[in-house]
């Protein structure tokens, strides 16, 4: 049998001769190292736990609805595609808070921006590939639970077919306001994590512009205040007592700021949906106002934020 | 020829500072030593190689084009900076590769850019690794390696020796030296360690207070001087008398002999002093001049 032998040959170092893709290349990776980035990808197994438990937690509900309606064959509580994103925007802002710091903390910390922006980048190219790439992700969880939804109520339904006719439009109504939805999710938190430096801050930081703003414009338009008072052994409780809530013109005005509800006033209008007094008194009093009203609001949350971002990192020093 | 890096009436100032002042110099092929103490304008005119900032007035080409106004010029240039840039939570393969494609490298290629040069550098072993857990010295064969990884014609080096132990300096110049010399990547590099200079460049230029205070070959700094050194293992003392009692000049220095104005005739008569002594030669060299010896003279002349 003839004897098998190998040789290892040193070639030194080899010049690359091959292409040189350009700015577009440049912008992807920065894009894709900002989604593995979120996901943990390449990183160590615990970078990875958090983002596998967010994803479930926007999916979960949906996926409850439609086990639910698969085994007692009755969907008539099931939300529809539009409540379905008010359901889920509380997962959606959290998971915002969390991931964001992520994205563009890490390389401000460790100086790792240095090295991007001496290559053939430009700070905006930074920006827009890593904003893109968690709009994506967020894209994706605000589709996904809709989808799961939205498939399972055609396959429970008796008459598939029927379901989808009654329902078509449904579908680019949902893409709209989730894309609508999910852009607004990004770029709040990515911009207060333009400013941070420290990952528990930035989140904490977003997480409490939420509730404050949620609870103050709540307590202001339901008319539920919060007193403390002392007890007799001398702690302190908090308790709900009636106010008088803002009510005609002020409350329209006031409930625009329900940081939260921001895209789902234009989630209503996609659907075109007449928000119930009862279930969310801040979508009611808004929708009170002319159209352009919520339209601009929403558009100056995305574009304020966003210029803030990017003046912020044009000051940026290496 | 035209330098792969030109810089002319240079002048770069922050509100009332100057940190450049009509700086005129050329960076060629080869390795480029910018000397100068801290505050001489080294980061400053490297920021302006990079098109990071604006010169207040004169200009700035790399290979020709002006780096503020296109990045297009960073393409072909690698920057190794002093300061930490490197992540801390993925492998220096994974992070290589991606600034292989940030570079604008293709998957495929990045990946095999990046474990070739990871090896060059001698990182094959470690590669997988998180960064976080490397030393200062494998930290900064990163730092080298990502500079290097896209293949650039010319890689500026910001004091690539700094935190290092004398080991991981005297391995971090040659891998410098590897790099000019075996890769054909010409360097600048930016330190205040004459040591550095003498050890890799080429060329030098000498920064201080933002001006251009001396340009050239390094040989033309460290060429031979007419001093002898005679190292000798053994018969020291009796070959030092025979070379005074024939009327030659010889100063002691550590272990070593000096013999100044040394011409053939001195050869000759060392060599008979050596046999006549019977003694033992390890080294008998002239001298040359340092970077040190130079700049020490001139600000004492100064």
């Amino acid at each position: 049998m003839a004897e098998l032998r190998g040789e290892v040959f040193d070639l030194g170092y080899q010049r690359y001769e091959g292409p040189r893709e350009g700015r577009w290349r440049t912008r992807y990776a920065i894009f894709e190292n900002g989604l593995r980035s979120m996901l943990g990808i390449g990183r160590g197994g615990r970078s990875k736990v958090l983002p596998i438990l967010l994803v479930l937690a926007a999916i979960a509900p949906a996926a409850v609805f439609v086990i639910i309606v698969s085994v007692i064959g009755d969907d008539d509580f099931i939300p529809g595609p539009s409540d379905y994103y008010q359901i889920v925007s509380l997962v959606l802002f959290l998971f915002s808070a969390i991931m964001a710091p992520e994205l563009l903390i890490p390389d401000r910390r460790d100086r790792v921006l240095d090295l991007y922006l001496v290559r053939p980048l430009t700070v905006t190219d930074y920006l827009v590939a890593r904003v893109a790439a968690f709009f994506v992700i967020a894209l994706a969880l605000v589709y996904s639970g809709q989808i799961v939804l939205q498939i399972g109520l055609i396959l429970t339904a008796a008459s598939p077919v029927d379901f989808i006719q009654e329902n078509w439009l449904d579908i680019p109504r949902f893409i709209l306001s989730g894309a609508l939805i999910a852009f607004f999710v990004t770029i709040i938190p990515v911009t207060v994590a333009g400013f941070m430096s420290r990952r528990a801050i930035a989140t904490a930081f977003v997480i409490g512009l939420w509730l404050i703003a949620t609870l103050f414009v709540g307590a202001l338009t339901s008319g539920e205040c919060y007193e403390e008072s002392t007890t007799a052994s001398g702690g302190r409780i908090q308790e709900t007592t009636a106010c008088e809530p803002i009510k005609g013109e002020a409350a329209k005005w006031v409930a625009l700021l329900d940081l939260g509800n921001v895209p789902m006033h234009l989630n209503e209008m996609i659907f075109g949906e007449e928000p119930d007094q009862s279930d969310n008194p801040t979508l009611y009093e808004v929708a009170k106002l002319p159209a352009i009203v919520p339209i601009l609001w929403y558009a100056l949350w995305i574009v304020g934020p966003a210029s803030l971002l990017w003046f912020r990192y044009r000051k940026v020093k290496i | 020829m035209p330098g792969l890096l030109e810089a002319k009436n240079l002048t770069k100032r922050y509100g009332s500072t100057t940190a450049l002042e009509s700086a005129t110099f050329e960076v060629h092929e080869g390795v480029t030593g910018l000397l100068g103490p801290n505050g001489a304008g080294k980061s400053t005119a490297i920021k302006l190689f990079l098109g990071l900032i604006k010169p207040t007035s004169g200009s700035v080409a790399v290979m020709g084009l002006a780096p503020y106004e296109s990045v297009t010029a960073r393409t072909r240039l690698g920057y190794m900076p002093e300061h930490e840039t490197l992540p801390t939570n993925v492998s220096a393969s994974e992070f290589l590769m991606h600034m292989a494609q940030v570079s604008g490298l293709p998957p495929g290629q990045a990946r095999t850019r990046a474990a070739d040069i990871l090896r060059h550098v001698g990182l094959d072993e470690e590669r997988y690794r998180p960064i976080g857990g490397y030393s200062t010295g494998m930290r900064q064969r990163v730092k080298l390696a990502q500079a290097l990884v896209h293949d650039p014609v010319l890689v500026l080096l910001d004091e690539p020796t700094a935190g290092l132990d004398p080991e991981g300096r005297e391995e971090m110049l040659d891998l410098v030296n590897r790099t000019a010399k075996e890769f054909g990547i010409s360097i600048m590099l930016s330190t205040h360690l004459m040591g550095d200079v003498e050890r890799t460049a080429d060329r030098v230029i000498v920064l201080e207070g933002g001006q251009v205070t001396e340009q050239g070959a390094v040989d033309q700094y460290t060429q031979e001087t007419e001093t002898l050194i005679i190292e000798l293992e053994e018969g020291r003392e009796a070959v030092l008398s025979d070379l005074i009692r024939r009327g030659m000049k010889v100063e002691t220095k550590d272990n070593f002999l000096m013999v100044e104005n040394a011409g053939e005739a001195e050869y000759d008569a060392i060599r008979d002093a050596i046999a006549d002594a019977g003694a033992r030669l390890r080294r008998l060299s002239p001298t040359r001049h340092t970077l040190t010896d130079i700049f020490r003279g001139e600000r004492a002349d100064g």
